[in-house]
């Protein structure tokens, strides 16, 4: 194989190309769903191929093929030339590269066992046992899922990197759904749609103990269908980690991603608020917030080695004491605001251009000590807990967002269970309103495994470490 | 068989091909029942923002999606290739997951075989289009927006491939399809405007047109004005009204949503769910979609009534969710078998009124014109409500005519309950991204619950 890649860059370079590169990458797949005590859903899948990208006459071209034979190599080289020469004609100034030291090198996330390697029967045996320790009632759907990815990848580039990766990542879950009436709801562990996800091992789903957090789950799922809808109102409100994790995802993971700073996600998913003169001045968030976009984070879903353009993986700070200081960038993108790649960019496939994509962008721990600290140092608010639902506007400042479950907090106890709670916010006002974050052992990490994006579309699988925070007078429910 | 043969760009010799290559496959496997699906083609697409091409890719892609069924115990398995080790391997690795998981004792069996009347879904010339044509066709959109001082950013998109179902019970079946695809967002200073369409043929969709569209709705959404939420009557136009419509599919018109009792209609069909003006129905064979003559287990499409005059009257199944349902046939909306979805109609029809869109605007007194939503996704599946943000264009509109600009809404809306509301709609029918093919709407009392700042 590595004598594709080595043709491929020769011809990039007898092409004329400024800069090129191939990568040559090969992704396993692996998605078990278990319903009501028997397999429901079990597919593995496999992709193999490689996509060449080059710059010539000043514009970029890319084409992938699934055939790794040297007459597609060929071809593939010559399709990717004849667009960036097509591209060149609409060109106004010359695509620049911020430099990278060309590396040689390969690295592997830690797992202690491959997941694709452990028996299937083991994998359905857990599911199975968490899906049969629920009960209730009213739970119709009692389910548990597990998914592995394994990515293997080659890069090269007519710079001289020559870099060698392999990925794997696994993640799973429960949800218990019961129906009543006409209402369905949902209760999920450790995190809604199938789970939580890290670069890991089956070691990382065997510790989550699925079958013991069963009967919770089924149980507060039961209470969700009889509990009355969450009142409508501004609110001192508690996030849990995996609601917070979206939040950081959808109102800073996004809007820091410098291409769709720059106008070139404007027609699809949006551009963003955070324009490049906010650098370094603008408060996003109380002094309570400090967020980094950290690739080198150990068991992050949006961990690895080296970007999709041989940038090796790196911390940035993002927010410092709630003020905006960086963006996660490409080698393109970097220059517009005078600095060097962040080490961003990953495609989802072979077939697919990298893209500036969210690392594990973290909000790191604060001062508030564990969550019931949090609750007990709360007079009167909601403890939102799990995402159920998700929505922001196209430069990321009015969102809102559903949680699978609401608890009343009255004098810094929990009581009253409220179903249906909803809250909303414009971005820089929400975290400007956050006066508290839970400290390092309440942080945990929690991974995103469908973050969508690019045309074609393109999903990656990206990180968040929280530890649960407060936040004041925030809109919760929907004013009639 | 070698499968790297480039039959690429003749559509009949590559039907064979597939239909060649899966036969191999269902003919040698061990299984009670196989089932092959091979698809195999290429795909375009050239992104421009800032008025520049920033992104140009092409890609071609194979894929291979094996079901195997031994003792009633089902495995799927995918591979993205097409090479003779790849499909084997798939095979075993669906067998072995076969072997790994439990009987169904609902399974039916794979469907066999059903008449195909083949559509009309391929353009040689769209097929054979080059990276120049692309370019051409982004630049006539870029000159339309800049005629009107504007920036635009968009894609140009073609793809072209060949599908084939092949399965141990008889069905053989293939077919060709081309689809091109353009967008256009134009930004004049603080005003935005959007514009799309989609067509089998590249030479059906005009650039001009598309850019001039977007810059006219850009230019008149300048100085946006804040607006306070709150109930208004609005008129959606076609991209709006798709994405609600898609939407309701999603939550309410799968067979498998509908068998679990997860959809709103689950136990409803027969009752009036909206306003008795709503008829959505889907139809793969309708020239007005992009046409598809077959399901991805090879059944046939046809015409399916979804809602009719505000009745509930069906849901999209495949074959194991109608025999689940006390039916002999399928409806022909099965997904691949990757797919834990199963069922899904994909080629929606929404039914028309009497009036042009621009009577729809003249008749209201005051209220909204929303060119499209943003980012919507489900609060509540069973009550189909809906949250999403207005996006490229949403007008004041008084006394039958738009006043001026206002700055992005969110919605908070029970999307059958908004549909029973409308009280107007277009003649004409819009094909959408999707594809999607609907009116211009009408509908009073839509609930905006919040605004953003721009």
């Amino acid at each position: 194989m590595d004598d594709l890649l080595e043709r491929a860059v020769g011809l990039m370079e007898q092409a004329g190309a400024s800069y090129g590169d191939v990568r040559l990458r090969r992704d396993r797949t692996e998605r078990l769903a278990v319903k009501n005590g028997r397999p429901e859903h079990i597919a593995r899948s496999e992709s193999e191929g490689l996509g060449v990208r080059v710059i010539v006459d000043g514009a970029w071209g890319f084409f992938g093929t699934h055939r790794l034979e040297e007459a597609a190599v060929d071809e593939a080289v010559r399709e990717a030339v004849a667009i960036a020469r097509a591209s060149a004609a609409a060109q106004t100034d010359p695509v620049r590269l911020a430099p990278v030291d060309p590396a040689t090198d390969a690295y592997e996330t830690p797992h202690e066992r491959d997941p694709m390697a452990v028996p299937l029967e083991e994998k359905l045996d857990l599911l199975v046992r968490a899906t049969e320790a629920m009960a209730g009632p009213n739970l119709k759907l009692a389910q548990a899922f597990f998914s592995a990815f394994d990515t293997r990848q080659q890069f090269a580039s007519t710079e001289g990197a020559r870099i060698g990766q392999h990925i794997v990542q696994t993640g799973g879950g429960i949800a218990a759904t019961c129906i009543a009436d006409g209402r369905l709801q949902v209760r999920s562990y450790p995190n809604s749609f199938r789970g939580n996800f890290a670069t890991g091992g089956y070691e990382y789903v065997e510790a989550m103990d699925l079958a013991g957090e069963a009967p919770r789950v089924a149980e507060e799922a039961e209470a969700l269908l009889a509990a009355p809808p969450c009142p409508e109102g501004r609110r001192t409100i508690i996030l849990d980690g995996g609601q917070l994790a979206l939040q950081v995802h959808e109102s800073c993971g996004h809007p820091i991603e410098l291409d769709r700073v720059l106008g070139m996600e404007i027609a699809y998913a949006g551009d963003s608020f955070l324009t490049t003169d906010k650098l370094d001045t603008f408060r996003y968030g109380s002094d309570a917030v400090h967020i980094v976009a950290d690739a080198t984070c150990p068991c992050g879903l949006g961990t690895f080695g080296y970007d999709d353009e041989g940038v090796p993986a790196q911390r940035t700070p993002i927010v410092e004491a709630g003020r905006f200081v960086g963006y996660l960038s490409s080698r393109e993108t970097a220059p517009a605001i005078g600095r060097t790649s962040s080490g961003a960019m990953r495609a989802s496939g072979w077939n697919r251009i990298p893209l500036i994509r969210m690392t594990n962008v973290n909000l790191l721990p604060g001062e508030a000590g564990t969550l019931d600290d949090l609750v007990a140092d709360t007079d009167d608010g909601l403890l939102l807990t799990t995402n159920r639902s998700w929505s922001i506007d196209n430069k990321r400042l009015n969102f809102q967002f559903g949680t699978e479950m609401c608890r009343e907090i009255k004098h810094g106890r929990l009581g009253q269970i409220y179903r249906d709670a909803t809250y909303t916010g414009i971005t820089p006002e929400f975290w400007g309103a956050c006066d508290a974050v839970c400290g390092r052992d309440e942080w945990q990490l929690w991974g995103t495994p469908n973050c969508g994006k690019g045309q074609p579309g393109q999903t990656a699988r990206v990180g968040h470490g929280v530890a649960p925070a407060r936040f004041r007078s925030v809109q919760v429910g929907v004013k009639a | 068989m070698s499968a790297s043969a480039d039959t690429s760009r003749d559509p009949g010799e590559r039907e064979r091909h597939l239909l060649g290559l899966a036969g191999a496959i269902v003919q040698a496997s061990p299984a009670d029942e196989t089932e092959v699906l091979l698809a195999d083609g290429r795909e375009f697409l050239t992104r421009f923002a800032s008025s520049r091409i920033h992104q140009n890719v092409g890609a071609e892609e194979a894929s291979a999606v094996v079901r195997v069924v031994v003792d009633r115990r089902i495995g799927v398995a995918t591979a993205d290739s097409l090479e003779d080790d790849a499909l084997t391997a798939a095979r075993e690795s669906a067998l072995a997951i076969a072997e790994a998981s439990e009987p169904d004792p609902d399974w039916p069996s794979l469907p066999g075989p059903r008449p195909v009347k083949p559509v009309k879904a391929y353009h040689r010339a769209t097929a054979l289009a080059t990276a120049q044509t692309r370019a051409d066709f982004a630049a006539a959109v870029i000159a339309a927006a800049r005629e009107k001082d504007g920036e635009a950013a968009g894609i140009v998109q073609i793809e072209e491939g060949s599908l084939a179902v092949v399965n141990s019970r008889g069905v053989a079946v293939a077919t060709s399809h081309t689809r091109a695809e353009t967008n256009a967002l134009v930004t004049c200073g603080d005003g935005s405007g959007w514009a799309d369409g989609v067509a089998m043929r590249l030479s059906d969709l005009d650039p001009g047109r598309v850019g001039k569209r977007a810059a006219l709705t850009a230019e008149k959404s300048r100085n946006p004005k804040p607006l306070e939420p709150g109930r208004y009557d609005v008129v959606l136009e076609p991209s709006a009204v798709a994405e609600w419509v898609q939407y309701l599919a999603y939550v309410a018109f799968s067979g498998k949503d509908f068998d679990e009792g997860q959809s709103p209609l689950a136990g409803r069909l027969g009752e009036k769910v909206t306003g008795e003006q709503v008829t959505l129905w889907d139809n793969g064979r309708d020239h007005r979609t992009l046409p598809q003559p077959f399901d991805y287990e090879g059944q046939p499409a046809r015409r399916l009534s979804l809602i009719r005059e505000g009745v509930a009257e069906g849901v999209a199944t495949n074959y194991y969710r109608a025999r689940r349902l006390g039916k002999r046939v399928s409806t022909g909306h099965a997904l691949p078998a990757s797919s834990s979805y199963e069922c899904m109609p994909m080629h929606l029809f929404m039914k028309g009124g009497e009036a042009s869109a621009k009577q729809l605007v003249g008749e209201m007194e005051r209220g909204l014109l929303v060119t499209r939503f943003h980012y919507t996704n489900v609060l509540d599946p069973m009550q189909t409500v809906l949250t999403g943000m207005t996006r490229n264009g949403t007008f004041w509109v008084e006394n039958g005519r738009i006043s001026h600009a206002v700055r992005n809404l969110r919605y908070t809306e029970n999307v059958l309950a908004a549909l029973g509301r409308i009280d107007g709609m277009s003649k004409r029918l819009r094909r959408v991204p999707g594809p999607c093919v609907v009116p211009t709407v009408r509908m009073r009392g839509v609930q905006f619950s919040g605004a953003t700042e721009f």
